[in-house]
Order: structure tokens, then C-alpha cells, then sequence
């Protein structure tokens, strides 16, 4: 593919009346998206900060009433912590399991040449459109001795077959020269996927990354099915907490949990997607295109 | 093209062979023989019986130790430890009857969800309790009918013919005559949901609330709340456009669309469904002895005019039906509210919230009996059963008929006995409380339980029973005699449940139907959008988005547009009329 070095002149937009309109007007809707995003995040940390007793008399706001860090001292101290490891625990091991697995899955997919792979491709595209019910899954996951173990949580959405394919297609498009050459030059099948592809394949195993660690860290249906409470990651927590105890019809003597402890909560819980999506939030992008566009 | 014809001919095949094997299959299934319910139970002594020397009155106890599996409801605000295994409850239990229970515990927001998973996936435990409504179990066949087997229970037994049950336990039997849920049974009604207010307020406004509570109505009460709220303007504890009764379990949290707590209340006392209590919408008429949709009746009217009114006097917040629980209670506890909804449970922690926000001794609170509407009907709502146990068919299976019968037993000393009810509720005596001279029992000193209204000090030094034992846990204290269960009540709470029976009427029970499996389908079919559609009407109404006078018609239109005739019409047919 041959690329210009030339560099083009960037094109000056002629800045008339009506387009100067259209830049305020595009401001005004950008800065209103942005507050309407941000308020909400914004309140929620304030709250964190601001005392109960300012909550309960109704004050609490975009700046905190009463600041104080004890919510966060209580919250941390507290079972949050250890359903904090178990998520970090969960997304350490499953990301990485996944992305063994799904690259040694997607690497053969890629290759047209094998034997079997125009009857195995659809196998593996089925599962995208028909998976096993609930029950049958259930069942399946006992059946195998996993409830209320570890594997129970990972194993289950281990493989993505929406993002083996992404990988597929990224294998696809590298030079079947350089895999020759390599095979030449002594490299079993095994030691090309690992010497050659691999290295070759950064940005799609950044992205992959991106995408398992979040599918883990947010991930609470599994545990909701297979694990225990001890057992839970903190997004679990974080849904039954969100969600309420408050009394119902029949639950006479249940208590409601404080809307800071809640606010805290929430704050720990997407601090560090939050920390870590403006550093890689450009292969997010780049990986929905990844692999699209072939040569 | 030969093989594809030959492949598709063998698919055909194979489909319709399949379609006689699953019909032939039905044809083979069981019919569940129906039994009916007795107005008096006779107990059947059995061999086991014997080996177990276990009779009415005395204490299960297995001769081998016995492990049986159950589902655990585990509280959020109680959680389970692991030392009510080796120092709880479940050791108690254990040392006591030589059952060691196999617990399965999943967190009480999701446990219907999990057990319900569990049941259908064939991993149900054997006992099963917590449960309020069994009829997602009844046709999977996955729970025991256990009408069949409650001879075997003399605890239960007793207790059914002592306070004559049979018309109460006719309300869950099933189109086999059969029920599959062992209940929680209380021998009269238990009064629990009603409204808190503050006393020196309504002192302050001139309006004496121990004194008109004995037959006063909605009306009354709120012609008491203007003088209360223009008491409040004037001492600048709120403005004109404030409202004084924003209330909680009526919003999107706990309200379920419906409005909740207080518009089942209100709906009570006008002899319909509203509210937690919409249901389908079906009461009875006792006059007529027929089943009526009572939405679209004038009674129905009159309530939704009379819930508006406090909208529209500017007391009740319409902010009411969305809003968190949490925002009601923070206005109460922050005095900028007069009134809330509250239950016996929640009496103590409100009180120890106003203690915090305004100061012991600033206030005064009222466990207020709720008004009368066309009815003086009890809050308590009708009937004298509550949550309670299912047992899995799996029991049956795995254990034999005879096995099962001896589990049973254990179920039976565990859930109706009077040693157990008051082990599962106060603990150990000499441990855990005593009982005074006067017969009554209370904690030892050093130990607390919010459940039992026993709070803990500003220090937070005492130890709850229920935190660090697993006792008064909601998993085995159900039912029993009024003296039992109110064993534990705070003078307040005690003093609110006796004025309920004093000044309020039993509501009347709606005889027991059975629909079949197919009825019970079309029921809920009907029902589903028919119901949405009442409660969308019902709070546009009561929070004034709609004039009730200019649009009744046009609602009622809707209701009938959504087959309510049909409704009634299959009620006619289930009951037999």
C-alpha cells in the first residue's frame, strides 16, 4: 500500500456567518452533553463526602455539605474490601485466560487453509446467535462441581465469540510471507502463532484487554448464579446495595443503606475504569476498526 | 440432493416421533389423587413415631445423626456467619434434635431468584423456607403437596385444630385440593403496617390523636393534618407550599408501581384492592357471594377521591409515589414532615432516628391505628397466615416415605413447636435472656437486638443476638399465638396492636379458589396489562394529573377494553357460580 509522503495542506474552512453559528451552536450542545454526563458523577462524589446527617436534611449537592472521609474510612473497612479483591482477583486471572484462549482459538480460524475450518468457523459463529438456556447452563456449571468456586465465574465467559472473531480478522491480515519466512527459517506451527503472530498482534491484544477486563470487572450475573456471598466480585455488592434492601411488603425489619455509603460505593467501584479509560480509551476505538478493513 | 432428501425425511421423522413419545408421556404422567382439607386433623401415629418417641409436646431428637439440606434467606443487615454453624443457632439446633442442617444461603435480594434457579434446575434443598407465594412451584412438581402429610406433624395439627385453620388454609389450596406451602399460622390477625405521627405536633395544632383514632376516617385525618400543617406555617416550621406527609414505601423502590404501603391502607378500608394489595384487582362480595373487579367500582372512586384530597389540601407530597424510600424518612427524622407510614419493626429504628436528628425529648410519637374508610376494617388486611415452608420433592425421593415422614417431624418441632419458636427468637435462656417473674422474658443485660426492639447503646458495646448468634432471624419465626409473637413488643407497639383489635373489624376472608394450571394462565394474561393500566389510572388520579369526576368513564373504558368483564367472568367459572 503506498502512502504519499507528501503533506497535504490542511484546508481552510471559509468561517462565514453561518458557520460561526454552527460552532456556537455545536459548543453550546457539546458543553450541555457534557454537563448533563458529568453532573450526575460529579453528585455522586460529592455525596460520598457529604456527612448523613446534610443528607438527611436534604442538603446535599454538587459541593459536599459537611465534608468528611469517614463514609470512605467505614465502606473500606468493611466487606467491600475483600468483594474488592475477588473483582481484581476475577479480572487479573480471566483476562489473561481469556486472551490465551481466544488468540489460540482465533489464530487457527484465521487460516483458510486448514482442513476443517469452513465446517468449525459456523460452529463457533452459532454460539454468537443461539447459546444454552439458563437452565441448561446452570445445570451444566453444578453438574461440573463449579458452583461456588472461582472457575464458576471465569469459565462461562471465558471465550467472546464476538471478540475471537475481531481476533480472526486481525490474524487474517498478517503477510502470509512473514509466517513462510518464519517457517523457513525452522519455526514450528506453535512457534509462528508465538514468534511471529503474536508480536505482530499488540493492538489487538491491547484491545482485547480493554474489552475482557471490563466485560470482568463489571460482570455480576455469574456471581449472582455460581457464587457465594464471600465470594462475590464488587460489582455484585454494588447491585444489591444500589438496589435496596428497603422494607418491603413481608421484609418488615429491613433497613435501607445510607445514599453516601451508596454514592462511596459506587465512586471505589468505577474509579478504576475510570482511571484507566483515558490512557487506552484510543484502542477502544481502534478496535471496533481493527481487523475490519482488509488489505 | 438425494442424501439432503434422505436427511430431511429422517429430521421429519425423528420431530414427530418425538411429539407421540412427549404425548405418551403425559398420558403416563401421575394424577396427583386430591385431598381435601379438613375442618379437623387427626394425627397418625406411625411406627416411625414410635422409634422416635417423639409426640406432641415433646422434643424431636433422631436417634443416628441426620443431615438435611435447607435454603437459608440471608438478611443483608443480620448476615449469616460462619460461628452459627459451631456457636448459633444451627449448633443449638444440632445439639438439641442430632439434624445437623445443610445450608445453602443466598442473599435474601435475590433469594426467590436463586432458590427458584435451584428448584427448577432439580438442586433444590430439602426445606425450603421464607417462601410467600408458591405458585411459580406448584405445577413443576419439584414440591411436595404437603396437605398429605401433615397428619405426621402434631405440632402443626394441634395448632390447626385449636384455632380452626381450615378456612384460612383453604385460601392456598390448589385446583388438587392439595397446598404445597406449610404456613406461617397466628391464631387471630397481626396488625403491622399503619402510620407514625407526631404527637406534639398534632398536640400543638389542637388535635388529640389518641382520642379520635378510634373511628375517625381518611377525612378526619386530613382535616387534622391542615390544622397541623397551619400550626407548622406559623411557627415557621415549614412554608405554605410545603408539603407534611411524604411518605416511603410507595416509590419506585418499594412502591412497585402501585403506591405502595399507603394506598393499600387507604384501599383497606374501602373495601378494594389498591396498592401492595392490588392483586388482580378480584374481591369478594360476601352479600352476593360472587368476585368482583373492584377498580372499577364507586367504592374504588370514593378512595381515589379521598387519596387525592391530601394531594390536593397540600399535605400529602405527590412526590410520594417515585420518590426513594430514604428521601421520605429524611424529611421525617429532619421534623420537616408530621406523619410517615411505619410497622412494628420499624418503630424503634424511627424512633432512634429522631432521637439522633431532633433530640430525645424534643418530639413526641404516635403509633397511630389507621382511619376507617366505607369500612372499619383491620389494617392487618384479612386472614391469619404468613410466609412459610415448602418441602422439595427431592426430600421425598432421596429419603423414602419413611425417612421423610421422621424430616417432617423435624420440620414440624422446628416451625409449629413452642420450645423452638422461643429458641429461634430469644436463644438460650441463661445465655441469651431470661425469663422474669411475671412469666414475660427480655434479653440479659449486655445484649441487644434491633429485631426485638432491644437497641444497642451509643457505644455500640452490646451484644446483638442476632448479629453474633443468628437468633430472631426471619428464616424460622413465623406464626404462633398472639402471646407468643408479642412476646417481645415495646409498650408502644404493644399498646398499637391492641387498639387495632380493639377499634377495628376482622377483615373477612374471600373464600379459597383453585385455578387450574390453564386458568392460572389466562388469569395472569389478563391480568398483567389489565393491572398496569389500573395502577398508571390510579396514580395519575390520586396525584391530581387527572380529574377523577371528568375521567372516570374514560378509565373505566379502558379497563373494560382490557377484557375486566372477562376477568370476572373466569373468577365465576374457578369458584364454581
Amino acid at each position: 500500500m503506498a502512502i504519499s509522503s507528501a503533506k497535504k495542506k490542511p484546508m481552510k474552512v471559509k468561517e462565514n456567518l453561518g458557520y460561526k453559528i454552527f460552532l456556537v451552536v455545536n459548543y453550546l450542545i457539546m458543553l450541555f452533553i457534557v454537563i448533563v454526563t458529568l453532573y450526575p458523577f460529579l453528585y455522586l462524589v460529592s455525596q460520598s463526602f457529604t456527612s448523613e446527617q446534610a443528607i438527611i436534611r436534604g442538603e446535599s449537592g454538587i459541593i459536599p455539605k459537611g465534608f468528611n472521609i469517614d463514609t470512605y474510612k467505614y465502606v473500606l473497612k468493611g466487606e467491600f474490601l475483600s468483594y474488592y479483591k475477588n473483582t481484581i482477583i476475577y479480572t487479573v486471572i480471566g483476562t489473561v485466560l481469556s486472551l490465551v484462549t481466544s488468540a489460540m482459538l482465533a489464530y487457527p480460524m484465521a487460516k483458510s487453509e486448514l482442513k476443517f475450518n469452513r465446517f468449525l468457523t459456523p460452529f463457533i459463529i452459532f454460539t454468537m446467535y443461539f447459546g444454552g438456556t439458563l437452565i441448561s447452563n446452570y445445570i451444566l456449571v453444578v453438574g461440573l462441581g463449579l458452583k461456588n468456586t472461582v472457575p464458576a465465574f471465569i469459565l462461562p465467559m471465558m471465550i467472546s465469540t464476538y471478540y475471537v472473531i475481531l481476533m480472526k480478522s486481525f490474524f487474517q491480515s498478517i503477510p502470509k510471507d512473514l509466517e513462510e519466512a518464519g517457517e523457513i527459517d525452522g519455526l514450528s506451527k506453535f512457534g509462528v502463532f508465538i514468534r511471529i503472530a503474536l508480536p505482530l498482534s499488540k493492538p489487538i491484544i491491547a484491545t482485547m484487554t480493554l474489552f475482557y477486563s471490563v466485560m470482568y470487572w463489571n460482570n455480576w450475573y455469574n456471581a449472582f448464579l455460581y457464587l457465594s456471598k464471600k465470594q462475590w466480585p464488587v460489582a455484585y455488592y454494588l447491585q444489591t446495595i444500589i438496589r435496596g434492601v428497603g422494607a418491603k411488603e413481608g421484609d418488615g425489619d429491613a433497613t435501607s443503606v445510607s445514599a453516601n455509603i451508596k454514592s462511596c460505593a459506587m465512586v471505589l467501584t468505577v474509579l478504576p475504569i475510570i482511571c484507566v479509560y483515558p490512557v487506552i480509551q484510543k484502542y477502544y476505538v481502534q478496535g471496533m476498526m481493527l481487523g475490519g478493513v482488509k488489505e | 440432493m438425494k442424501k439432503l432428501k434422505l436427511v430431511c425425511l429422517l429430521l421429519t421423522a425423528s420431530m414427530i416421533g418425538s411429539c407421540f413419545v412427549a404425548c405418551t408421556g403425559s398420558e403416563d404422567k401421575e394424577e396427583t389423587s386430591a385431598t381435601t382439607i379438613p375442618s379437623q386433623i387427626e394425627t397418625q401415629p406411625t411406627e416411625t413415631e414410635e422409634q422416635l418417641d417423639y409426640v406432641y409436646g415433646e422434643t424431636f431428637h433422631s436417634d443416628v445423626p441426620v443431615t438435611y439440606t435447607m435454603f437459608f434467606s440471608d438478611a443483608s443487615w443480620y448476615a449469616m456467619q460462619d460461628s452459627w454453624l459451631t456457636d448459633g443457632i444451627f449448633k443449638d439446633i444440632e445439639d438439641i434434635t442430632n439434624v445437623h442442617l445443610d445450608i445453602k444461603s443466598y442473599d435474601s435480594s435475590d433469594y426467590m431468584n436463586n432458590i427458584t434457579l435451584d428448584i427448577n434446575a432439580g438442586e433444590a434443598a430439602y426445606i425450603i423456607p421464607k417462601i410467600y407465594d408458591d405458585s411459580a412451584f406448584v405445577d413443576g412438581g419439584a414440591i411436595v403437596p404437603i396437605s398429605k402429610y401433615v397428619q405426621y406433624m402434631p405440632n402443626f395439627v394441634d395448632f390447626y385444630n385449636t384455632y380452626n385453620m381450615q378456612e384460612d388454609l383453604l385460601t392456598i389450596t390448589r385446583s388438587d385440593g392439595n397446598y404445597y406451602k406449610l404456613p406461617g399460622m397466628y391464631d387471630s390477625t397481626m396488625p403491622d403496617y399503619s402510620l407514625l405521627v407526631r404527637k406534639d405536633l398534632f398536640d400543638a395544632a389542637g388535635v388529640d390523636i389518641e382520642a379520635i383514632e378510634k373511628d375517625y376516617t381518611w377525612e378526619d385525618l386530613c382535616d387534622a393534618l391542615v390544622k397541623v400543617k397551619a400550626y407548622m406555617v406559623s411557627e415557621g416550621m415549614c412554608s405554605e407550599s410545603d408539603y407534611i406527609w411524604s411518605d416511603l414505601w410507595c416509590g419506585n423502590e418499594s412502591g412497585q408501581g402501585n403506591g405502595g404501603n399507603l394506598l393499600k391502607l387507604m384501599g383497606n378500608s374501602y373495601d378494594v384492592n389498591a396498592g401492595w394489595a392490588i392483586g388482580d384487582g378480584m374481591r369478594y362480595d360476601q352479600e352476593k357471594d360472587e368476585f368482583y373487579f373492584s377498580p372499577t367500582t364507586d367504592k374504588y372512586k370514593e378512595f381515589l377521591k379521598v387519596a387525592h384530597k391530601f394531594v390536593a389540601e397540600g399535605i400529602l407530597d405527590p412526590e410520594t409515589f417515585t420518590q426513594d424510600d430514604s428521601t421520605a424518612t429524611n424529611k421525617f427524622f429532619n421534623g420537616q414532615t408530621a406523619i410517615i407510614s411505619v410497622n412494628k419493626s420499624q418503630y424503634a429504628n424511627f424512633v432512634s432516628n429522631l432521637d439522633t436528628n431532633l433530640g430525645a425529648g424534643n418530639y413526641e410519637v404516635y403509633y397511630a391505628v389507621a382511619p376507617r374508610g366505607l369500612t372499619n376494617y383491620s389494617p392487618a388486611g384479612a386472614g391469619r397466615l404468613e410466609c412459610g415452608v415448602m418441602i422439595s420433592q427431592k426430600a421425598l425421593d432421596e429419603l423414602g416415605e419413611e425417612g421423610f415422614i421422621k424430616m417432617l417431624r423435624f420440620v414440624d418441632w422446628l416451625f409449629y413447636s413452642k420450645e423452638a419458636y422461643t429458641l429461634c427468637k430469644w436463644g438460650v435462656e441463661g445465655k441469651t435472656y431470661q425469663v422474669n417473674a411475671d412469666g414475660s422474658k427480655s434479653l440479659l443485660p449486655g445484649m441487644c437486638c434491633s429485631g426485638l426492639g432491644y437497641a444497642n447503646d451509643e457505644e455500640g458495646s452490646m451484644t446483638d443476638i442476632r448479629l453474633e448468634w443468628g437468633y430472631a432471624g426471619g428464616n424460622f419465626w413465623y406464626g404462633h399465638t398472639m402471646e407468643e409473637a408479642s412476646d417481645h413488643f415495646i409498650p408502644p407497639v404493644a399498646a398499637f396492636v391492641e387498639h387495632v383489635g380493639e377499634y377495628r373489624d376482622a377483615v373477612p376472608l374471600s373464600p379459597g379458589l383453585a385455578p387450574t394450571e390453564d386458568q392460572t394462565e389466562e388469569l395472569n394474561l389478563i391480568a398483567t396489562p389489565l393491572i398496569d393500566n389500573v395502577n398508571t389510572w390510579t396514580l395519575s388520579f390520586v396525584t391530581g394529573k387527572e380529574d377523577i369526576d371528568a375521567k372516570w368513564d374514560e378509565y373505566v373504558a379502558s379497563c373494560e377494553g382490557l377484557n375486566s368483564s372477562g376477568l370476572v367472568d373466569l373468577y365465576a367459572e374457578i369458584y364454581g357460580k
